[in-house]
């Protein structure tokens, strides 16, 4: 340790070490991997005519990602979803699987990132559809999620009095009046770089953990049949027994998102707003409140399609809770939870009863279970 | 003659040694400057907001590079500096050139922040000042450590011991380091995560080869030379530095446990960082049981109580770090703000408390100038409480953090993120009480140097004599 050269020679080497295996390691084992098929076929090859994935960024979102980069985001965002023995981000809805070494071939900047103090955002483009969401969330997050810490950045847009064309709507509600955001091009690109994330295509190495949802159906049954309602208005203010029972139970199937309750909660949020543009509120919807067939039959089948709830647009699919999922809902359970959402943040309409589950289920048995309905159907239905 | 020709030395190092501790004073105020509005940031998303120099993000990356190189950089120049010289019993060379790169250092820092707030940073971990700084870096940097080789060359004593090799060996790992993540990152940049291993690499043994060296070489200066005792045990010192240089890079990158890289790469980091308990135990027997033979001598001695203070936080972090490494534990806190209290235990805790004892013992000798006793003991209090707090509140704040993320069924933004709320308040309080502290360090260290400002002023005949009476 008393010559120089030697020490530093030594110094050098235990560092080289490590270097090898790391660097050198990991460059030559997953640092030219290549596109590839969702799936191989009997000989290991990429089928013919399949679509290859990842897919390279679009450009506009390969700019936003310089944009995302520069404001820090990645301080608090990360863009990974671990393994399923290193913690629960599938479960918690961040994404249908892992995210693979793969994945992130064709970024230009790759953000891992090592902290969470914001949702991870590997999916986010397959979370939210909704534009008009992510740039007033941009704006100001606490405008569309009150409780985030997100800072807002009000630079990236210009303030106007009136709409025109281009410009998002922000309303606010405590002083019942609106202001007008025109987006720079610089938020046009972070939101396009936003949308652009989704690892939403299984790759050979790894498949998707949990059944994605539903989205074209078919064979949508068109079955006619009407239903006696047997509604029965409870006017009381003190909840009798079963009620508040049923309201119990209700709430819990509807917080819990682990496969066995409802899921409600992971798209209509706990305070049942919703997440506007995305997902439609239940708290003082016309859907939750009015015809109780119609909120039934959406609980046993789903719906699909684009709908307006209290005269907003949204599109969406809501899958049917009847239908054999891991453990579907059955009648009580049904009952409960939409007597729950019919009684909750300010709602209060009459309690619905497994009979009228039942009767439902009985008068649509030949639907099948996963043909979701769409609102023209229902429509149709109730004329 | 012995005294006689430390003086000497310490003369010739005067003005190199007190331009590195100056600067990185300064360096500190604007790293504390910067974590306080970070922090506030988090209580109140809407503070200071409108200015998009200021997004959270940014200022959270200038702190810690203002913190790393300002700070560490400058510290660490002036601390090895002054301990090889003192060594090798041979004086500084080079004074003009030594201030140039200096200068340059500290230049470049700065242009490297002002990038990063003006949105040109890079997405590589401690590497995030934009491209164009880090020549200029490298280059300074090398006229530095040049330097102090060549005072260790030229040192009386042939055999080294304990401080010289992890002081040098710091010095030389820095460029190592850099060079092989300037090579993987921009001369052939890699595709993908691979990316993301090497610059986690990186930022990571830049904390444990290049900051964490310099503080264990000062505890091994310190704290025979204030007690006048050799270390106990200390031929088992070299088994513990050579732990360090073959385990540390090993053990940096189990924070990918999980992540979208193969996983043999985790599993060896956290295989490593289990067995980081050698020498972490080496460096706490060595000086533990030294220091605790005098405790009188220490608690009444404030640069030793500083080091102290560090070596014991040293100590029980790193154990905690080893905790936080097992795959079972890393699962619930992986992404949580634990991983600020790993970054703050080990700069602030650790790295920083022994910096400013080492500087308060260095400075009365070079300068010939004491730094009131008060002073010293107000900033030694201060910091301590403010490390305290801080580190509780990331501790306990990450557990919740990470436990609560752990349940699906609890919506992120006002179930998980409002229960840390509570503790991003007490980050901010924390960071107030360390601001005031290290301003009570910056003001003894610019007291110490420039004893009677307004003198030096009439010296440079730059004011008359009379304007200020």
């Amino acid at each position: 340790m008393n010559n120089l050269l030697k020490f530093t020679t030594g110094i050098f080497l235990t560092l080289a070490v490590a270097w090898l295996a790391f660097v050198v390691g990991a460059r030559i084992q997953f640092g030219d991997l290549t596109p590839i098929s969702e799936s191989l076929d009997e000989d290991n090859e990429i089928p013919e005519d399949a679509d290859l994935f990842p897919m390279p960024q679009p450009g506009l979102a390969e700019l936003g990602s310089s944009e995302y980069l520069a404001l820090g985001c990645s301080t608090c965002h990360t863009q990974q979803v671990r393994m399923v023995e290193a913690g629960f981000d599938v479960e918690r809805g961040w994404g249908q699987r892992p995210s693979m070494a793969r994945d992130y071939i064709y970024q230009k900047h790759v953000m891992l990132g090592n902290t969470r103090i914001g949702p991870d955002l590997t999916n986010l483009g397959t979370r939210i559809l909704d534009t008009e969401w992510l740039h007033k969330h941009l704006f100001e997050p606490q405008a569309v999620v009150p409780e985030s810490v997100c800072p807002p950045s009000p630079f990236l847009y210009e303030q106007q009095e009136f709409s025109s064309d281009h410009t998002i709507e922000l309303f606010d509600e405590e002083n019942n009046s609106s202001r007008f955001l025109a987006p720079s091009s610089r938020a046009t690109r972070i939101v396009a770089y936003l949308q652009s994330l989704k690892q939403d295509y299984e790759l050979p190495e790894m498949a998707f953990i949990e059944e994605p949802e539903a989205i074209d159906l078919e064979d949508l049954s068109t079955s006619d049949s009407d239903l006696a309602t047997n509604g029965m208005d409870l006017e009381s203010s003190a909840l009798p027994t079963w009620l508040s029972q049923q309201i119990t139970s209700g709430k819990e199937i509807y917080s819990k998102a682990s496969p066995g309750g409802g899921m409600c909660v992971a798209c209509h949020q706990p305070n049942g707003q919703g997440l506007p543009g995305a997902f439609p509120p239940l708290a003082g919807s016309d859907w939750v409140l009015g015809d109780k067939d119609r909120l039934i039959k959406i609980s046993i089948h789903g719906l699909q399609g684009e709908i307006a709830v209290n005269g907003e647009k949204y599109v969406g699919v809501m899958q049917g809770f009847g239908q054999p999922l891991a453990s579907p809902l059955d009648d009580q359970q049904i009952a409960d939870v939409l007597t729950y959402i019919r009684n909750e943040w300010g709602n209060s309409v009459s309690s619905i009863s497994p009979e009228e589950v039942k009767a439902v289920r009985d008068s649509e048995k030949d639907r099948e279970l996963t043909s979701m309905w769409t609102a023209a159907e229902l429509d149709n239905h109730n004329n | 003659m012995k005294e006689n020709s430390e003086q000497v030395i310490d003369k010739s190092l005067k003005l190199a040694v007190c331009f590195f501790i100056a600067s990185a004073g300064l360096w500190l105020l604007a790293a504390a400057f910067f974590a306080y509005i970070a922090s506030a940031k988090l209580t109140d998303p809407f503070f200071l907001s409108s200015f998009e120099l200021f997004t959270y993000g940014k200022i959270k990356l200038a702190q810690a590079n203002a913190f790393v190189y300002g700070w560490g950089g400058n510290s660490i120049f002036a601390v090895t500096l002054w301990i090889v010289a003192r060594l090798a019993q041979a004086e500084a060379r080079g004074k003009v050139l030594l201030l140039f790169a200096g200068s340059i250092w500290n230049l470049a820092i700065t242009f490297g922040l002002l990038g990063i707030l003006d949105g040109h940073m890079t997405p590589h971990e401690m590497l995030e000042m934009p491209v164009e700084v880090w020549p200029a870096l490298f280059l300074s940097y090398g006229i530095i450590a040049t330097l102090i080789i060549v005072v260790h060359r030229s040192r009386r004593i042939k055999n080294t011991i304990a401080p010289q090799w992890f002081l040098l060996a710091s010095l030389l790992w820095f460029p190592m380091l850099f060079l092989i993540a300037w090579n993987g990152l921009e001369l052939n940049a890699a595709r993908g995560t691979v990316q993301s291993v090497l610059s986690m690499w990186f930022g990571q043994n830049v904390i444990w080869l290049w900051l964490t060296p310099v503080a264990l070489g000062s505890a091994y200066y310190i704290i025979p030379a204030i007690l006048g005792r050799p270390i106990d045990k200390y031929y088992l010192a070299v088994f513990g530095f050579w732990c360090i240089a073959s385990l540390a890079p090993w053990s940096v990158v189990h924070h990918l446990e999980g992540g979208p890289v193969p996983m043999w790469i985790p599993a060896i980091g956290t295989v490593m960082s289990i067995a980081m308990i050698f020498p972490i135990a080496v460096a706490s027997t060595n000086f533990h049981a030294t220091a605790f033979q005098d405790i009188n001598k220490v608690w009444n001695s404030l640069p030793l109580r500083f080091v102290i203070f560090g070596t014991l936080s040293y100590t029980i972090s790193s154990y905690i770090g080893v905790v936080f490494s097992l795959p079972a534990v890393a699962k619930i806190t992986q992404f949580s703000i634990i991983n600020e209290f790993h970054f703050n235990q080990r700069v602030y805790g650790f790295f920083s408390m022994i910096i400013f004892g080492m500087v308060y013992h260095m400075l009365p000798r070079i300068t010939g100038n004491e730094i009131a006793k008060s002073a010293k003991s107000f900033h030694f209090w201060t910091s301590a409480f403010g490390v305290l707090i801080l580190l509780l509140a990331y501790l306990i704040g990450g557990l919740t953090h990470g436990v609560l993320a752990q349940q699906p069924s609890l919506n992120w933004a006002s179930s998980v993120i409002s229960s840390v709320k509570p503790y991003f308040l007490i980050t901010e309080f924390a960071f107030i009480v360390l601001g005031f502290s290290q301003l009570v360090f910056v003001i003894n260290v610019w007291k110490a140097i420039i004893p009677s400002p307004f003198e030096l002023l009439y010296k440079l005949n730059l004011i008359k004599k009379g304007a200020t009476s």
